[in-house]
């Protein structure tokens, strides 16, 4: 029985020692990055009202929530995903203010979905959200300071995928599919399946110029000459004025110095339902899914109260993670620590010492030595965990 | 360069995929050899790896990334609803998810009656019932020979592969309704997708021209 009481909950586990160091490292650093672009950190509660993740908000299926009571029946929920929290305290706090608000944040998500065994279900990500700026520029720098992200945590072999749900949005409509038709043929063409979205758009009469750019766009994948390609297949469609977004983000992240790591792609859709224009996911090797996602959400604050045009992202810690280690990009490092053992009667000394060593910056862990304890073999237990093993006298 | 890697599934579908590969010049003679018991083949002259799996296995591992292409029934896709990319039908292994039982059962799916259903495919079962038909049944999770539940009275109606019938006639069942047509399908990690989307496009378009022209 006692052996039960050492499990975690599924989905969730311990971190520790140098996995936790590396993690507070990786976490330092890319909130410098973020803090060296003007953001302002936030810490939002991990409990909020249902409400706040409601189906009309369009973050994650409901059934996917932790979900408790208050003392007065309210339902309250682990927070899934942190763009909506971020959305609440914003219009809650910044309500009058009509210039762009840059906050950003760290903490843990929880999604309960028991069905993908391996994944876990509490995740720390870390992640900004620019509230009140609509503009391409705004865009461009979001996706830049991704990068700056991915090359800070030390990965080198990445991209950021860029889509626009307005592309396919508005061939949608131009085609006049709805409803259940339009989340079928997303769900599709998002699944890059051709031949069922070719099926689909058979049976639904789709015929001319829209057909031709639907079928294109599972192909529509790849750097910036796919925007050409899909301005050819759309001239004279609604469409094209996602595509013009998205050339002058481009532009705008040809100047940041950062192109070489953007390529696009328009057949790109997200399980939140909140984006409305351009969004982003960074991929790199050794994992299996994106370890940066965000977009652009112009209609969610104001569920809220406050309609402000915002873009962000976050950054999945434990996926950038799992990329390092496979990667190989995670410096060896050796035990850091200093040991100092000593018996009662050098219990001065050690003190001494630990308090001089500390002050030069050491990290410095202190044992004493029991009844009839041996220091020696102490110190050959100890081995492997320390730098250095000093014995006071 | 990397390695690409691909999972086939087990079994007759393997075959069928190497021969599909072959024809359009792939070639992995490591894996002909029966007496092997290797579980990882290569092809060094295009850097591709292959590996045998269990069939319900097979979107796991391109799932996670562990294998950037898998070759895999459309059942199992369906059943396991795993984050990836399907991309092509191979159009072989060309079968039919069903829901069969005795003759007398017709009735029950007619009326929103409660029935229980016996199948190895609990969430197309769930998903049949429940968003297509409105019906609200009892499922029962059963590992193989699905046609054993309705004769010994486990349960009234069962969903199941149908091939060619043979079975379910030998056994006094018949075909009640169809649920979809199914065929082997190339499933693709969306990381992958990405990252090496020049050498699977490839690959994918060499397959699909082959594929069309033997339709033609």
């Amino acid at each position: 029985m006692k052996n039960r009481l050492l499990h975690t909950p599924d989905g969730m586990r311990d971190i520790y020692n140098g996995e936790c160091e590396r993690k507070q490292a990786l976490e330092a650093g890319l909130s410098g990055v973020m803090r060296s672009h003007g953001f302002r950190m936030i810490e939002t509660p991990s409990l909020e009202f249902f409400d706040v993740f409601s189906k009309e908000v369009g973050t994650i299926p409901s059934s996917e929530l932790y979900r408790f009571f208050d003392r007065e029946g309210n339902t309250l929920v682990l927070r899934p995903d942190f763009t909506p929290s971020i959305a609440r305290a914003a219009s809650k706090y910044f309500p009058l203010e009509t210039e762009p608000v840059r906050l950003c944040y760290a903490g843990n998500t929880f999604v309960n979905s028991t069905s993908y065994q391996g994944r876990l279900c509490e995740n720390t990500q870390l992640g900004a959200e620019l509230i009140g700026d609509g503009s391409a520029d705004a865009d461009a720098e979001m996706i830049a300071m991704a990068v700056r992200m991915l090359l800070e945590a030390g990965l080198t072999d990445f991209q950021i995928s860029v889509g626009n749900v307005r592309f396919l949005g508005s061939l949608l409509e131009e085609a006049g599919i709805r409803d259940d038709d339009a989340e079928e043929l997303t769900r599709l063409l998002s699944n890059r399946n051709s031949f069922g979205a070719g099926q689909l758009l058979d049976r639904l009469h789709v015929e001319g110029p829209v057909r031709k750019v639907l079928e294109a766009l599972p192909g529509l994948v790849g750097s910036r000459d796919v925007l050409d390609k899909a301005r050819a297949l759309s001239e004279g469609l609604a469409a094209c004025e996602a595509l013009d977004r998205l050339s002058l983000i481009y532009d705008i992240l040809d100047l940041y110095g950062v192109a070489g790591h953007i390529s696009f792609d328009l057949g790109m859709t997200s399980r939140y339902m909140y984006y409305t224009g351009v969004i982003f996911r960074g991929y790199t090797y050794g994992v299996g899914e994106a370890v940066i996602k965000g977009g652009r959400y112009d209609g969610l604050l104001a569920h809220f109260g406050k309609p402000s045009p915002s873009i962000g992202f976050v950054a999945v810690i434990g996926l950038i993670m799992n990329a390092l280690e496979r990667q190989s990009a995670v410096p060896g490092e050796g035990p850091q620590r200093i040991l100092i053992i000593y018996g009662p009667d050098s219990r001065p000394k050690a003190a001494a010492l630990a308090a001089k060593l500390r002050g030069e910056g050491e990290s410095v862990a202190m044992r004493v030595l029991g009844p009839g304890e041996d220091a020696k073999e102490v110190a050959a237990r100890s081995e492997g965990n320390y730098r250095e093993i000093i014995e006071a006298r | 360069m990397r390695y690409l890697t691909i999972a086939l599934t087990k079994g007759r579908l393997a075959g069928q995929t190497m021969a599909l590969l072959e024809e359009i010049g792939v070639f992995c003679e490591e894996m002909k050899d029966p007496s092997s018991r290797k579980l990882i083949f290569t092809n060094e002259e295009l850097k591709l790896k292959f590996f045998l799996a269990k069939g319900p296995d097979v979107p796991t591992y391109v799932e996670y990334g562990a294998a950037d292409i898998g070759i895999v029934g459309k059942d199992i896709l369906m059943e396991e609803e795993r984050k990836v990319y399907e991309v092509l039908d191979l159009g072989f292994g060309k079968c039919r998810m069903c829901v069969c039982g005795r003759e007398e059962s017709r009735e029950k799916l007619l009326h929103q009656e409660q029935i229980r259903v016996a199948t190895k495919y609990p969430n197309i079962a769930k998903d049949y019932f429940y968003n297509e038909k409105n019906q609200t049944v009892e499922l029962i999770k059963l590992n193989g020979s699905i046609e054993l539940a309705p004769i010994v009275g486990l349960a009234e109606v069962i969903v199941d592969i149908v091939e060619t019938g043979s079975t379910l006639r030998d056994n006094g069942l018949v075909v009640l309704e169809e649920i979809c047509p199914l065929s082997a399908r190339v499933a693709v990690n969306p990381v992958s997708m990405r990252m090496e989307n020049d050498r699977i496009m490839w690959l994918l378009e060499q397959i699909g021209s082959r594929l069309q022209k033997e339709n033609a």
